[in-house]
């Protein structure tokens, strides 16, 4: 369960987000959707500790991410951010195992034969599969995902799709960020669209 | 064969050291035999044996010291040089020895030259990332600028001042291995030693690192102290070096590269490949610098940029996707 409460978030002297409140449950999918700027993949990275909220809370079950340590906070929450850039050319499968066990996830996301791969040599679309597939590795009761359908080809974004489904009726908490444009938001259990 | 690959390189750095030890200004009659009696010969005991060795333990820790900036900075061009390390270390070390505190090449100097390099490169970091994050291009830039400003210095000070202890400018910014004696070598090797172990220890964080530091911290490291700790060692590393044989050019940006073109990029096996690597180019770089213009010696710093330059031209046009910049 991830609690949202009251937070207000200014960067740059520019409110992004105000007096926020949401309650996000376990064992379900919940996505973020609104056009560029609008502080989605902010609202993501506060709830990831990436970012520490203005005033007001976030709480995962009972953890303040920034008053936990680092360590502590990758055992709650795993997350992928929407561009991943490698710079050295381990492989995928050295990459995926970062987060955790890869055989597994690798199978699921269609990135088995591409395993010994270099990141580097990676498309957009692959690279972003590796970043998903490493925070699912993780296997962190809630998993973050910022636009993770945006640089995918119809298949992927049905395998990713059916995995995070999987992944939520096994108990996972699972929040996605997505775009303004993405049209059918059917395999969502709640949807959040207005939280300036 | 394949498993016998990452041991050539301590072949090759073995048959290095051997040649450097036979060959030089003077002759060695019965080398082997010399060799095989410790105290024998005198060139070969008293000079060419801790010469060599230095260069072993200087190229292994300036090797070891450009793996630390690169995987620190998670920068290609980052070293210990640019980062305004190198300057540092140059710069405690002649304040102290200036002041009277250390003599050349004795621990005092190296504590004092890993404090300077510590300062300079916290220095840089801190300068870099006033306005925004850090960024690759800001952490360069002013690396440069605060390495300019220090030499100047360092310059300045060992121009002014004529006592004979404290080096010439010379000496701190191309580097000489010809007044090293044991005494330095076991300070070295205690350098090396520490230096080494610390960059072991933060080596697998610094592969979470290259993600960038927001998938390293989504991952569970905490890259401010991850980032720390490596600049440490860096400073021990390039400050032990640098305070005892002066700036040696590119090693510490060559090794570090030519080890993850041939061995790839997980960051603990780079540390024993960086610095075997190293240790050959500098020995190789030496033996070259006193041997071809004997009896004089050409500034080390020039040889190593001869020998290790072509070396990392040839690796990145053959392969080119070990390290990509964005």
């Amino acid at each position: 369960m991830i609690t949202i409460n009251e937070i207000t978030i200014v960067r740059d002297n520019r409110e992004i987000i105000y007096d926020y409140s949401e309650q996000i449950p376990a064992g379900s999918i919940t996505v973020i959707v609104g056009p560029n700027g609008s502080g989605k993949s902010t609202l993501l990275a506060a709830i990831a500790g990436d970012i520490v909220p203005t005033k007001g809370t976030i709480t995962i079950d009972d953890a303040h991410p920034p008053l936990t340590s680092a360590a502590h906070l990758a055992t709650l929450r795993a997350m992928a951010i929407q561009n991943q850039v490698y710079t050295l050319g381990f492989t995928v499968r050295e990459v995926i195992e970062m987060g955790g066990a890869a055989d597994e996830i690798m199978e699921q996301l269609h990135l088995s034969d591409i395993a010994n791969r270099q990141v580097t040599t990676l498309s957009g679309g692959e690279s972003q599969r590796v970043a998903i597939a490493q925070a699912i590795a993780q296997k962190a009761p809630v998993l973050l995902l910022d636009e993770p359908l945006a640089a995918q080809d119809i298949d992927s974004r049905r395998r990713i799709i059916a995995l995070l489904k999987k992944l939520a009726d096994e108990g996972s908490t699972v929040v996605v960020v997505a775009h303004a444009n993405e049209n059918d938001l059917s395999w969502a259990d709640k949807v959040i669209k207005d939280f300036l | 064969m394949k498993k016998y690959f990452p041991y050539i390189s301590g072949v090759i750095l073995f048959i290095f050291v051997l040649i450097a030890l036979s060959v030089g200004a003077t002759q060695i009659e019965n080398f082997w035999s010399a060799l095989a009696h410790p105290g024998s010969n005198e060139i070969l005991w008293q000079i060419r044996i801790p010469r060599v060795a230095a260069a072993v333990l200087v190229g292994a820790a300036l090797g070891i010291a450009g793996l630390m900036a690169q995987g620190a900075c998670n920068n290609a061009l980052a070293e210990p040089a640019i980062l305004g390390t190198s300057a540092g270390a140059s710069f405690g070390a002649v304040l102290a020895i200036l002041l009277g505190v250390v003599q050349v090449g004795s621990i005092g100097a190296v504590i004092c030259g890993a404090l300077g390099a510590l300062c300079a490169t916290s220095l840089t970091f801190r300068l870099a990332s006033l306005r925004s994050n850090l960024s690759s291009f800001a952490l360069i830039i002013v690396g440069i600028a605060v390495s300019a400003i220090i030499t100047a210095v360092v310059g300045l000070a060992s121009t002014m001042v004529t006592r004979a202890d404290a080096r010439s400018i010379s000496f701190w910014n191309f580097g000489s291995l010809s007044l090293i004696t044991n005494n330095n070598v076991a300070a070295l090797g205690s350098v090396l030693l520490i230096g080494a172990g610390l960059a072991w220890k933060v080596a697998p964080t610094l592969d979470l690192l290259s993600l960038g530091d927001a998938t390293a911290f989504h991952l569970g490291v905490d890259t401010r102290k991850a980032r720390m700790l490596a600049l440490v060692a860096l400073s021990i590393l390039a400050g032990g070096a640098v305070s005892t044989v002066g700036t040696i050019a590119f090693l510490g940006l060559a090794a570090p590269h030519i080890a993850r073109f041939i061995y790839g990029p997980a960051h603990r096996f780079l540390i024993i490949q960086s610095a075997l690597i190293g240790a050959t180019l500098l020995v190789a770089a030496d033996t070259a610098a006193r041997t071809i213009a004997a009896p004089n010696e050409l500034p080390i710093g020039l040889v190593t940029s001869l020998i290790g330059a072509p070396i990392l031209i040839v690796l990145v046009s053959m392969r080119n996707t070990i390290w990509k910049t964005p």
